[in-house]
């Protein structure tokens, strides 16, 4: 059937080309899970959009794919990345696009467009990459069991540890945390981190300003804190056990990302699920979590730069916007306003005031294997031992950046 | 013929057979487990023995048909038994080949001792040091495709087969090949005559360890193949999984599906490895 | 002594284009390989010439040694008890038994199963139903029985492939040996020790070192079961290797661990090898 409806198709587009041939798009996008919403965007861009024909891939292990398409030089025109390590690596291997001048870039939060500038190894001017959806962490909460104790969101360190004592007592077990998968534990961390941290604490230490012994021992030490409120053993059980568990109403709270909500839901697709922010500071000052999920960079091989511009400028017209959003449950990293998810109505009011702050651990190389680190240290407890550690190592596997980025700060 | 009559004669070890069904425990467990899981919906998954244990509250093969539908079962199918298939029937020939000619060389000739351990060594050079390399060589080569997905395992199975090759060679007297030459065939033509016929039990062995293998193996049509649109069963199922969250219960229902071929090729295979032994015992 | 030149010569012609195939997909990728190891290249775009740096820095780094050590402990364990268990399960498989293909079939199952399916039973087993069990905390969590648990699932795994050599192996001792034995009055364990072992001495060598390296290749089974953890206690060489190379962007320090770890399995393997091919002899 579908081969049938091919051969007008092609003739349709052998007629046109007599006039002028569509310019070919192609974009590769890492959320394979968001396939279907890309698959429907590229349909309706290609029925509204004559000149230029899109294609959007939305493949398996695609960081893989892209990496192994660089190194055969068979770039796409536009990518859609998370705002992370691999981010870095691109723009530093000089593979992006500068997009300083783009239309589109204005109508994005600056709060956004400051956190993928804070990826970049060394502060060169330019932007290169169009931020699109966030993500955001903190402490998923099972609502249903909230009312029916009457226990409130806690503002500051002490009310959170207050609430974990409550649910303890009241004979629920306060949080399930999953550290058997190690990176489980980047997201109490993260959470913690950009409460009590400095976001620009890695440059800091990159430039020889800090140390994490110093910036992260408060982190470290209420995360260790938290331990006591999780299921015993936390170190034998995955993320997945966490997430049926949640769903499951076995643990009133989870410290981890809406990216979760969706396995979450699979479970028990009934769950009251809401949010808030993680009260990491003593003060009710707090700071979310929040980091690019998505972004799109131009590759600087791309030959049509406009009709790459033309692509982005459909992605962001705000009714597409509106529809990727219900669809997954993301948070649009566009200025106006967009109906969220409710489930994300606890961390509403800081990403309307834009008082979000990227996750840490963008900016650890993976090969430190941070995530690791920390469970080690939840394991030992020897908080001295694991900051010294961070900080050698830290020092180590990043010192090709180190030497970069004080070349440049000299030479600037 | 006596032989056979002999053996159908006499009685079966009871107490090996009593004790191998036992152990089968093992096996049976963790397969009871995959298929019920692959029969359940994702919203009877639990984290309690007894609900993990349970039987699913309906047994329909809806699982099974979203497995297909999602990982475009049957050309996906194809592409892994195309793959499997003719790597399969290359590593038999020019595997059995090279085992063939260092196991009758390696005691007089420095070369094919040289060849033998050179070959045996490939087998342990790590895959992820090649990968990147060999991703841009295929490209290079322009191919990095099916084709060259192909040449590449017949290149990594290599090493493991001439060992087996090898190894089985030194079971088979030396005298068989000499009384053929005494009567004027030419090597060439004694191996296909006499020496190969005579491997089907490895060959059979060969086969099972290559096709499973080319059958499972994600990375090397991952990387090389990547971008091209032309799915593997492996590649396909790798739908199920995403970095935030997993569809076990389509998962599994899919890994059964895929299992089968294979289980059905390695009982095919076993008769051959039987076989084998009385063709050998009536000569 | 012409056709000694006509066996040379044909020799000569199988074995030269296989080398040259192997040389191009095995060799020469390793050999880029050993020059980005003198790089910091990332796998793609530009990267600088380091020199002996990460040389230098693999043997300073505390984590690259305690890999070493986590992977040669559990290479040394599992292939002693994957090799006394599949002798004794490929002697018993061979035995005159009832469901002969129905029990070969079966215990050939766990080789098949995705690595997926292998990672989410186990987990189940080991952190659900083991505890409640022995009321004992999970193996999984303990810096002291991760391993031994990773061994349990590399052995449940990788029996099957070496039963079925084993198995094969078996063939090429003939009945008449047997019959032999039997007059001579040699039954049960001296019939092994004596006659039966000497016979597949070949295979058990080949089933050593293929043991050897894949255990020594660790990676699907602790990306399954512990990713490393608990407390960085399971990281093998491979998972260092892989994790850090191709999802990390330290491609050219990881090259550098896989050529050691290379010139490491390949001396081993070799020294292996020598010592069992003389055995062999010596039998």
């Amino acid at each position: 059937m579908k081969r049938l409806m091919l051969v007008p198709a092609l003739v349709l587009c052998l007629c046109m080309s007599a006039f002028a041939a569509p310019v070919e798009i192609e974009l590769v996008q890492y959320k394979q899970e968001a396939l279907r919403t890309f698959d429907a965007l590229a349909k309706k861009f290609n029925e509204t959009h004559k000149n230029i024909h899109l294609t959007i891939s939305s493949p398996n292990e695609p960081m893989t794919i892209l990496k192994t398409r660089f190194i055969r030089e068979n770039y796409p025109d536009i990518i859609g990345i998370g705002g992370d390590m691999d981010y870095s690596n691109f723009q530093d291997a000089e593979l992006l696009a500068d997009l300083t001048g783009y239309k589109g870039l204005e109508k994005i939060k600056k709060a956004y467009i400051d956190i993928i500038d804070g990826l970049k190894f060394v502060p060169r001017p330019g932007v290169f990459g169009v931020p699109y959806m966030a993500n955001a962490a903190g402490v998923l909460y099972n609502k249903d069991i909230f009312d029916a104790h009457g226990w409130k969101i806690p503002e500051s360190w002490p009310e959170f540890m207050k609430l974990c004592d409550d649910i303890q007592a009241a004979g629920i077990r306060p949080m399930f945390f999953g550290f058997k998968d190690t990176w489980t534990t980047l997201a109490p961390w993260n959470a913690l981190a950009v409460d009590i941290a400095p976001a620009d604490v890695c440059q800091n230490v990159n430039l020889g300003k800090t140390t994490f012994t110093k910036e992260y021992h408060e982190v470290a030490e209420k995360i260790y804190a938290m331990l006591k409120y999780a299921e015993e053993g936390p170190f034998a059980y995955g993320y997945n056990d966490a997430c049926t568990a949640f769903a499951r109403g076995e643990s009133a709270m989870f410290v981890i990302g809406n990216y979760a909500i969706p396995q979450i839901l699979s479970v028990n697709p009934k769950l009251n699920i809401d949010s808030f922010v993680m009260p990491g500071r003593n003060d009710s000052n707090h700071t979310l979590n929040s980091g690019v999920d998505i972004m799109f960079c131009v590759m600087d091989s791309c030959p049509h730069k406009e009709a790459a511009y033309e692509v982005l400028d459909f992605l962001l017209e705000p009714e597409n916007i509106q529809a990727y959003v219900d669809e997954q449950n993301s948070v649009p990293c566009q200025t106006g306003e967009f109906r969220l998810t409710p489930m994300l109505n606890g961390m509403k009011k800081y990403i309307d005031a834009g008082r979000m702050s990227d996750y840490h651990d963008h900016h650890y190389p993976s090969e430190m294997a941070v995530d690791a680190q920390i469970q080690t240290y939840l394991i030992h407890g020897d908080i001295n031992a694991f900051l010294a550690r961070f900080d050698k190592d830290w020092i180590r596997y990043n010192r090709d950046i180190i030497s970069k980025l004080k070349n440049y700060m000299a030479a600037h | 013929m006596a032989n056979e009559n002999i053996i159908a004669k006499e009685k079966f070890n009871w107490p090996v057979t009593i004790l191998l069904l036992l152990g089968l425990f093992t096996v049976l467990f963790p397969l009871y487990m995959t298929v019920i899981i692959a029969f359940k919906q994702p919203s009877e998954m639990t984290n309690s023995v007894m609900g993990l244990l349970s039987f699913p509250e309906t047994w329909s093969f809806e699982n099974f048909r979203e497995a297909m539908r999602v990982t475009d079962f049957w050309r996906s199918l194809f592409n892994s038994f195309l793959i499997t298939a003719v790597t399969m029937v290359f590593s038999i020939i020019i595997h059995s080949l090279m085992g063939y000619a260092v196991a009758r060389n390696m005691n007089t000739s420095k070369f094919y001792r040289f060849s033998y351990f050179y070959i045996v060594s490939g087998m342990f050079v790590p895959f992820a040091i090649l990968m990147m390399p060999l991703v841009k060589q295929t490209a290079q080569l322009h191919i990095d495709n099916m084709f060259g997905v192909i040449v590449l395992y017949v290149v990594f199975y290599m090493p493991m087969n001439v060992l087996l090759y090898a190894g089985y060679l030194k079971n088979i007297p030396i005298a068989l090949e000499e009384a053929a030459h005494v009567d004027g065939a030419s090597t060439w033509t004694t191996y296909w005559k006499i020496i190969f016929p005579l491997m089907w039990p490895m060959h059979a062995t060969v086969a099972v360890l290559t096709a499973l293998g080319t059958w499972n193996d994600v990375m090397t049509p991952l990387v090389i193949m990547s971008g091209s649109g032309v799915n593997t069963l492996p590649l396909a199922q790798l739908n199920f999984q995403t970095q935030f969250g997993t569809n076990y219960n389509l998962a599994f229902a899919s890994y059964l599906l895929a299992l089968l071929p294979m289980l059905i090729f390695y009982l095919v295979a076993q008769k051959q490895i039987i076989n084998g032994v009385i063709n050998g015992a009536v000569k | 002594m012409k056709s000694q030149n006509e066996r040379k010569r044909t020799f000569l012609m199988i074995s030269i284009p296989i080398l040259l195939l192997f040389f191009a997909f095995n060799t020469v990728p390793l050999i880029r390989g050993f020059i980005y190891s003198f790089t910091n290249f990332r796998g793609y775009g530009k990267f600088d010439w380091v020199g002996w740096r990460n040389y230098i820095d693999l043997f300073t780094d505390t984590r690259v040694g305690n890999s070493y050590w986590f992977t040669f402990k559990l290479a040394l364990v599992a292939t002693i008890l994957i090799n006394i268990l599949s002798l004794i399960m490929a002697l018993a498989l061979n035995a005159k038994i009832k469901f002969k293909s129905f029990l070969r079939g079966m215990y050939f199952i766990p080789n098949i199963l995705g690595a997926l399916v292998v990672g989410y039973i186990f987990s189940y087993i080991f952190t659900y139903i083991l505890p409640a069990i022995t009321h004992a905390a999970s193996m999984l969590a303990s810096r002291t029985w991760a391993w031994l648990a990773i061994v349990i699932v590399c052995a449940w795994q990788s029996i099957a492939m070496n039963t079925l050599i084993y198995i094969s192996g078996l063939q090429t001792v003939p009945e008449d040996v047997y019959e032999a034995a039997a007059l001579d009055g040699a039954t049960g364990w001296n019939r092994f020790r004596y006659i039966t072992f000497p016979l597949i001495m070949p295979f058990f060598t080949i089933n050593m070192v293929l043991c050897m390296k894949n255990n020594l290749m660790v990676f699907d089974q602790i990306m399954a079961l512990t990713k490393g953890g608990p407390a960085q206690s399971t990281e093998s060489i491979s998972f260092l290797i892989y994790n850090n190379g191709m999802h990390g962007g330290q491609f050219g320090f990881q090259s550098a661990n896989a050529v050691i770890f290379f010139i490491v399995i390949v001396i081993i393997s070799v020294l292996q090898l020598r010592f069992l091919n003389r055995k062999e002899e010596q039998l």
